[in-house]
Order: structure tokens, then sequence, then C-alpha cells
């Protein structure tokens, strides 16, 4: 069996975390650029290869109809639930799609958990390039207030990644892991996690008992498309009305420029957090030069709508809990988004009492992502976490309503009965249509799935077919229904209205090989190209320099057919074939690469840098 | 890992799942501590590595226990639970029904509710109108705790009738009585329900 990870799959940034062995602690794993933080963007690039994280950021800005971020934005939702969507981001959908969206990258189109499942896979190779080992399983958090469809898609999205997902975790309740872990406190505890698309309110009682350490979650809120995101929609909607306003150009909200000008803000927000002003410089097409002083006055009454949002679920989570926001112990912020100082202000006035932000709010979910792996990897821990359903579900009834059969809130996991007959004679099929949320209406509520039971004709209101529904520990739905008079069981599978089917994952797993194996046969060929790169430029360092006139004519001579052999392998892609050549190169510059050495060491010892050499 | 039920077309009974008996008066505290202790034997968190037989286990045992949970520790869906269980729960037509001694408020409570909807269709003042929807509001959250109050009483009985050993025909009674508040309680609330509601949307 390989590795177990844990891995934050955000809206904005990706992260995978594991426990050290030796401290005991989670730890995040760097990618290649250094940054436990993987951008959450994908490109498809012209020659058919995915490109994931810090690569695919930057060609937003250069290759934007071939690149997606925010993409969980669309997990598990509809076509007809994404307009706003729509509006505000630049998915590109293509328009043939059926139940499941899919978004046009460049020529090819993707569905929403195959493009988040090449992040995972990315996350994926971090890890084991970080342990040198195979990683095959994995705990992977969700916004709290994800419904069933949205976890669905989230635990396909890992399964397309050759992932075994073994739980999925909410994210506020992740936190409170990394944070119990850390700080070791115990009580009432309230996690605000404003990140960047998803808002979550999550109460929890941290527990200490003769068996070891609780985390039991009273309830949770929030808000699936509330975020950072929102935060630089309004700021790029803002900057475009002054920009206009002096200047007549073409703005395609969607188009180079905009990305362009959607980064400077957000690098402008930062800045913000930090101090009282800022100034935006941006170079305009018309050649001019757009300059705004930005105040964080400004962005504080730009921002307050999205804050005020937040303040709704919190109420609401407090309410179901029956608390009141004094009595909390402990309020943790979780979430690059809760940075912002407005928002740190109005948590604290909220609750009366400071907020924790001792962890990194970009980490602190990863973090507990692995400390809830290692629990389930090790099968016995002395942690135990508790976690309940964060909407109704429901079954429509007659007139479009809805009757709750596990109310929010529930511990999961949660399961309910409901038993069914037929209306008229030798009916041989009930329609049963699953709901979640809390309005009245079926119409207002999510649809989860609708299916039929099958049942034996005979008069009407004679069969008795009970069917029983039941959340498990992932927040998932499953169905199973059995006729009472004969006892036969009837197996249900549950996919949900916007889901994939068995077979739609099957074909997806098996491209995903594909890509699989063209994304590592890139991946290798750009780190070794690199690395080519680096050791062309000290070998031509080196040979500019003095030592070069005391190696011998011949010496000389390798060391230019190597180079020049490296240099045309470089063209190629046969990576395997430049590595060779790198070694080639390094074996023939040995001698000189010493007596530079030397030379920079009796240097520095006569009281010079090497850089001045 | 306890053995597997005997039966599984018969689901376990919420009481026996806290090894409580059939009483109203629930001991909060220790049913939360029984709770964890159940929890850390049977969440499937702890039978990842397990077959997937006890997967199986787990999950319906978990879930019966949080099922029971959430049932027990509410007042009102363990009065709803004990009569479903002993075959009382009677809905029927009752719960849409007022209670006679109601019939007059709730008919002036229905007027001014459809009197606000108007105006505020109209977009006319509605500021008189939710003074006295405020007011109703009000008297139906008291007779909704008189409700509850009854209701505690007649679990102290049915307590007292279960300690007694009293006979089917008493326990009945005292089980009628309680579905009838049970109905009542549920006519109120929603009342209570709908008023704050259209006083939220004014």
């Amino acid at each position: 069996m390989g590795r177990i990870v844990g891995i934050d799959l955000g809206t904005t940034n990706s992260l995978v975390a594991y426990i050290d062995a030796q401290t005991g602690k989670p730890k995040c794993i760097p990618g290649p650029y250094g940054s436990t933080l993987c951008p959450s963007v994908v490109s498809l690039d012209p020659d058919g290869n995915i490109v994931v994280g810090e690569p695919a950021r930057k060609r937003l800005l250069t290759q934007p109809e071939r690149t997606i971020y925010s993409v969980k934005r669309l997990m598990g939702r509809g076509l007809a639930d994404i307009s706003e969507e729509l509006e505000l981001f630049p998915f590109r959908v293509d328009t043939t799609s059926k139940n499941v969206i899919r978004v046009q990258l460049g020529e090819k189109s993707f569905t929403a958990p195959e493009i988040s499942s090449f992040i995972l896979r990315e996350l994926k190779n971090w890890a084991e390039a970080y342990f040198g080992e195979p990683v095959d399983r994995a705990v992977i958090t969700v916004p709290a207030y994800f419904n069933d469809a949205q976890r669905q898609a989230t635990k396909d999205a890992g399964k397309l990644a050759g992932l075994e997902v073994l739980r999925l975790v909410n994210e506020p309740t992740a936190a409170s892991l990394a944070y119990g872990l850390h700080e070791k406190r115990r009580g009432l505890v309230a996690v605000y996690d404003l990140g960047g698309g998803t808002f979550d309110i999550s109460l929890l009682k941290l527990i200490s008992t003769s068996e070891g350490d609780i985390y039991q979650v009273l309830s949770a809120n929030g808000d699936t498309h509330l975020g950072g995101d929102d935060i630089d929609n309004l700021l790029q909607a803002f900057i475009h009305e002054e920009i206009l306003q002096g200047n007549e150009i073409d703005f395609s909200p969607h188009g180079e420029i905009a990305q362009e000008l959607r980064k400077e803000l957000i690098a402008l927000k930062h800045k913000l957090s930090e101090r009282e002003s800022a100034t935006l410089k941006f170079p305009l097409p018309n050649g001019k030069t757009f300059e705004f002083e930005f105040t964080r006055g400004m962005l504080d009454a730009l921002i307050r709508p999205v804050v005020d949002r937040t303040m709704t679920p919190v109420k609401r989570a407090l309410a179901d809990a029956q608390l009141k926001p004094e009595q909390m112990d402990e309020v943790v912020l979780v979430g690059g988004t809760t940075r912002t100082p407005l928002i740190r202000r109005r948590v604290q006035d909220f609750f009366g009492r400071s907020p924790h932000t001792e962890l990194n709010p970009d980490e602190v979910v990863a973090l507990g992502a692995a400390v809830q792996a290692n629990i389930l990897d090790r099968g016995v821990s002395n942690m135990l976490l508790l976690d309940v359903t964060p909407l109704s579900l429901g079954i429509e009834t007659y007139g479009g309503a809805v009757g709750k059969i596990i109310p929010r809130n529930s511990p999961i996991p949660a399961s309910a009965q409901d038993m069914y007959t037929t209306g008229v004679d030798n009916q041989t099929g009930i329609e049963i249509h699953v709901l979640q949320g809390e309005r009245e209406l079926a119409k207002d509520c999510r649809s989860l799935a609708r299916f039929t039971l099958r049942v034996p004709p005979a008069p009407a209101g004679l069969p008795r077919i009970e069917v029983k529904f039941l959340i498990d520990a992932n927040g998932i739905l499953q169905v199973a229904a059995k006729d009472v008079r004969t006892g036969e069981l009837q197996q249900i599978e549950v996919r949900p209205s916007y889901g994939l089917n068995d077979a739609e994952i099957e074909r997806m797993l098996e491209e995903s090989i594909e890509y699989a194996e063209q994304d590592f046969a890139e991946r290798q060929v750009i780190e070794a190209r690199t690395e080519a790169e680096s050791i062309l430029a000290a070998t031509a360092k080196a040979l500019a320099g003095e030592q070069v006139n005391s190696i011998p004519a011949e010496e000389r001579g390798r060391i230019d057919a190597t180079v020049a052999a490296l240099r045309e392998s470089m063209e190629g892609q046969d990576y395997k074939l430049v590595r060779k050549r790198i070694d080639e190169l390094n074996q023939a510059t040995m001698h000189l690469a010493e007596l530079v050495m030397n030379t920079a060491i009796s240097t520095a010892l006569k009281g010079k840098s090497v850089g001045e050499v | 890992m306890t053995a597997p039920a005997k039966t599984t077309t018969l689901a376990t009974d919420y009481f026996s799942v806290f090894e409580l008996p059939r009483k109203l008066w629930v001991d909060m505290t220790a049913l939360e501590q029984k709770f964890l202790q159940l929890s850390w034997k049977l969440h499937p968190d702890n039978f990842v590595n397990a077959t997937e037989e006890e997967q199986e286990l787990s999950l319906k045992r978990s879930s019966e226990l949080n099922d029971a949970y959430r049932t027990l520790k509410e007042p009102v869906a363990r009065v709803e639970y004990l009569l479903a269980i002993e075959g009382e729960r009677k809905e029927g037509e009752k719960k849409q029904q007022a209670p006679p001694e109601l019939l007059e408020e709730v008919f002036e409570l229905n007027e001014s509710l459809d009197e606000l909807r108007e105006a505020k269709s109209a977009g006319s003042d509605v500021a008189g109108l939710r003074e006295s929807l405020h007011v109703a509001e009000k008297h139906f959250g008291e007779k909704l705790a008189e409700v509850d109050a009854q209701m505690q009483a007649t679990a102290k009985d049915w307590d007292a009738a279960l300690d007694n050993g009293a006979d089917d025909a008493a326990r009945k009674k005292i089980m009628a009585r309680l579905n009838e508040h049970l109905n009542r309680r549920s006519y109120i609330r929603n009342l209570v329900m709908n008023v704050a509601k259209e006083l939220e949307e004014a």
C-alpha cells in the first residue's frame, strides 16, 4: 500500500499535507516552485498537454481561452444554476453539455471533476516526488456547506486522479483538528472559514474523554458561492468603471487585459491587508497608464456587502446550536480571505473576543486533512471527529411540497426510513424525488436524485416498500429499498442529478491515465531542460573566466562538443537523452569546475567575496 | 465491535440503544456521555481498514446511534417517537384543525395576515398591521409555552405510570393526551412560524 495524504482542494489554491513521523505533526508539502500552494488553475497547452498550478496561472494571461480557474464553483452543478457564475467568471461552457457541464479549454472540453482531478494528480505528484514513494489514498476536504452532488463530484475527482478517497472532511472541521492539536484547547469553538469561493461557519465542542479527544460539530452553515473571488469581482467592476470614465478602450471583461488587471487588483488587495493605502498603476492598451490611489477605507466600503453576507449563516448556525456568540470559548479564522482587516474586526466585534490566527490560514485546512488521514490510516486513534450534515434531506410529496426526513445538523452517519405504497391498481413503479435544502417547496430545494421503485403488480395500496435513506460519514447519500411483503431488496444507485454515472467515470479514468502519462513525460522534459539551462549557464561562466587558460586544448574541445550535444538534445522530447548529456557535460567540466572552485576559495581566504571573482 | 443485531428487519428501538427505559424524562448529561462513549466504539472512522462486512455494520450501527441521539435529545421528538413505537401516534385530520378554544383568535390572526399580504402587494403602509401581528405573535408564543408545560406535566404522569406498573388502559389514556398535546403544539407552532415569516418579509 502506498502513502496517505490530506488534500485541501481549494477554489484558488490547493495543498497537500502529511504527518511527519518524527514530530507527529502535520506538514504541507512544497511543490517544484518552492511554495506549498498550488494555484487551482488548469491549462491545456496547444500540444494537448495538461498544465497545472503556477505555470497554468501564468497562462491565464497569455492563453486565457485554454486556461481555467475557480473550477470548484462548477462542481456538482447543472447548467441551470450557474448563470451567475457565467456572468462573473470566464468559464467557456461547452454548449453541447448535457446534465454534467463541460468546460472548453482550447479545442477540448472537460467536466469539473476531470479538471479538479488534474489538480489532485498534480498534488499527488508533488507528494510522490517528496516521499520518493507512491501515494494512493487521500482525505480530501470540502466546504461544510457542500451538498450531496458537490461532494460526489469531489469524490469522483479523487477517483479520476488515481486516489482512493478514504474520507471527505469538512474544511472548518479539518481546521479545528489542526488547531486542537496545536493549541490543546477545549470548549466551544467557532470556525469562520472564508476562502476563495466558499464561506463556512462551523460550531464545535472539543471534549476530552478517557479514550481521547472528541471534536463534535454542533452545527454548520454557509454559502458555497461567497468568497475572495467575489471581492475581486467587486474590485474589478469598480476599477473598470474608473478606467472607462477617462479612456475610450474596448475592455472585453474576460480577455487578456481583464486578467492582467485582475492579477494587479489581487496584489493590491493583499497590500491593503498590510497597509492603509496603495497605488494601482496599470498600463492601458492606448499607451496611457491608469493610476489610482486606493485606501483601506475605500476597500472596506466596497467589500462590506460581502462581509455582511457572511453574518447571516453565522447567526443561523448559532441559532441551530442554541448558542449565543458570547458563549463561544474560541474563534478560529480560516482561509486566505480572513486576512482582510475588516473581516477580522467584524468577527471580533460579533463574538466579543479576538480570533485565533496562529496557524497559516492558507495551510490549516490541509494540515487538518493530514491529521484525519493519519487517524484513518492507523485505524485506532485517540482523536474522533463527529460531524453533521449541513442541509436537510427531504422527499417530494403531493403538490410539490417537501417532507423532511433528516433535519440539517443531524450527526452523520444518519438515516431515515419511509414507507411507500401505490395509488392505482397494478402500478409497477413509484417515483421518488430526493431533495436537499431548507425550503418548503421542492422547486426551491436542490434536486439530488430521482429514481423509480419497482413494485410487483397488486391492488392499489397493498404493496409496502420500505426505503432507507442513509447519509454516510462523507455526507453522501445512499438509498436502499425493500419490499416488506416479499422481503426482496432493491439496489438503488443514487447518482446526483448533475453527477457523472459509472460509465462516464470509467471512460474518464481511461483518458486520465493517458493524460497522466503525458503529464509525466512533459514534466520530465521541462525539468531536464531547466537543469540543462542552468548547467549550460554555469559552464559558459567558467569558460569566460581566466581558469580556462589552465586547461589543455583537448579538454576544451571535449567541453565544446558536449555542450553542442546537450543543446541538440534539448530540441527534442527525449528527456532521458537530455539527462545523459547533462551527465556527460558534468564529467567533461569536472576538472574546470575544480579549478574555478579552488580560485574562489583562495580568493575568499584573501578576504575577497566570491562574487568579486 | 459487538455482534451483529439478530434481525435486520426490526429497527432497534432508540431507547434501548442507550439502554434506557421508555421514560420521557432523560438525564441529558448522561445521554451525551453515553452517546460519545458509543461513538468511540461504532464510528466508521475506526473501521476504515476492516472487512467490508464490518464497515457495513459500523455504518448501520453508528447511523442508528446518531438517529437515536438526535431524537431523544429533543423533548418533543422524544414524545413523538415514544408514541410512534407504542403505536399511539395519530396525526390525522386533527393536525389541520384549530383547537376549538382558539378558533376565534386564529380567525382574527388569519385576517390580519391576509390584510398584511394585500397591503404589501398594494405597496401601502404596513406599520399598524405589523404592530398587531407582533402582538398576535407574542400571544401565540405564550400559548406554545402553555402547551409545552402541559406536555411536560403529562410526560411526568407517563413516567409515574411506568414506575407504578399501570395497566394498558391507563397508559393508553396518557398517550392519547400526549398525542393531543403534540397535535395542538404542531398547529400553534405553524401559526407562529407563519407570522414570523410574514413579518420578516414585510
